[in-house]
């Protein structure tokens, strides 16, 4: 499953309230497409894409690329059946917190999402991209832009409005993210909070980052 | 070779039937009759014992909709005349993508009727970070 040289594995997590199309934010991600039957292989509870990332400098110069192995985990539901482990957030290095913009109640459950994150997540400010989905039903919001914005504000944290259904701003916020974190491990004097097996010990690795393995709380 | 079903393996179907045409259509309050008084359920890892704890978990699982689709079950008669049998199918609820799951019984004949004393659910997922 994860064959090939790879300089990093990034892992992310999809989190918000069943029904605010975590799964298929994920499959326009991965794929390309948006499927609103969803036919799925049972079992599989994460998605996988390559790419390659250029950090870009202050100048705008950018650097040399890396790839990247990223995984994106969904819940799929199944926090209907059992309590999601704490692994499950403890693993992750950014999270894409979704609510539906046309249920409001999704939004209002948002904070108790990131009480959760905060209290279970690597650190206690893990990185997070917040994403109304489901903007192309226009007709059916009921999240205004301005709340949501707010919101993010508050926690310092991006906002996007996305669509799964017709991909707007899926690739952008993903993007966000991954720029957030490769950002944190570039400026991370100690690498301590990167999970295990995130560097790849064979691939051209910065030996800075691959040194230490020790699951310490993030100390930047 | 077409050859008579086994009686413990009509009883077992007939079971198996009743348990998810109740599961998906009604509020599942009436899941727990099928139960007897002191069954035990172990869900997802956690145990409930009694028909009361079993009922109660099973009618406040939270979603509106599921839908059971059952791939393949197996029976066998046991040495004290129980029948043991194992489910494997999917099911899906609400609008989440379908999920595999397993579900073992035992059914006990007690007062001339067939009731589960015991019941193990597990989702097929795999990939569970520990």
């Amino acid at each position: 499953m994860s064959d090939g040289e790879y300089d990093y594995l990034i892992k992310f997590l999809a989190l918000g309230d069943s029904g605010v199309g975590k799964t298929s934010f994920l499959y326009q991600y991965t794929d390309g497409k948006f499927n609103s039957k969803f036919i799925t292989t049972v079992g599989i509870d994460f998605r996988e894409k390559r790419l390659v990332y250029k950090s870009t400098g202050p100048d705008g110069s950018s650097g040399k690329g890396q790839k990247i192995h990223m995984q994106l985990w969904d819940t799929a539901g199944q926090e209907r059946f059992r309590s999601l482990t704490t692994a499950f957030f403890r693993d992750a290095m950014g999270f894409l917190l979704l609510f539906d913009l046309s249920n409001e109640q999704s939004f209002l459950n948002v904070r108790n999402w990131m009480s959760q994150l905060q209290m279970h997540a690597y650190c206690e400010k893990p990185d997070i991209v917040l994403c109304g989905n489901k903007c192309d039903l226009t007709d059916q919001r009921v999240v205004s832009e301005e709340q949501a914005r707010e919101l993010a504000q508050k926690y310092e944290i991006s906002y996007f409005e996305t669509s799964a259904a017709n991909g707007q701003n899926v690739s952008q916020a993903v993007d966000v993210l991954l720029d957030l974190i490769m950002k944190r491990m570039e400026q991370c004097v100690d690498k301590s909070w990167i999970p295990d097996g995130t560097v790849r010990a064979n691939g051209p690795t910065n030996p800075d980052i691959s040194e230490s393995s020790d699951r310490n709380k993030c100390a930047c | 070779m077409a050859c008579e079903k086994e009686i413990w393996q009509k009883i077992g179907e007939g079971f198996v039937q009743e348990y998810y045409n109740q599961f998906d259509n009604s509020n599942r309050m009436g899941l727990g009759n099928l139960y007897s008084a002191d069954a035990c359920l172990t869900w997802e890892g956690t145990p409930f014992q009694g028909r009361e704890a079993i009922t109660g978990k099973l009618a406040n699982l939270p979603f509106k909709r599921i839908k059971h689709i059952i791939t393949e079950q197996d029976f066998q008669p046991t040495v004290d005349s129980c029948i043991l049998i194992m489910v494997f199918g999917q099911l899906q609820v609400d609008d989440d993508p379908p999920m595999a799951f397993h579900q073992v019984f035992m059914l006990k004949s007690q007062n001339c009727a067939w009731a589960c004393t015991n019941d193990v659910f597990r989702l097929g997922i795999h990939n569970i970070p520990v």
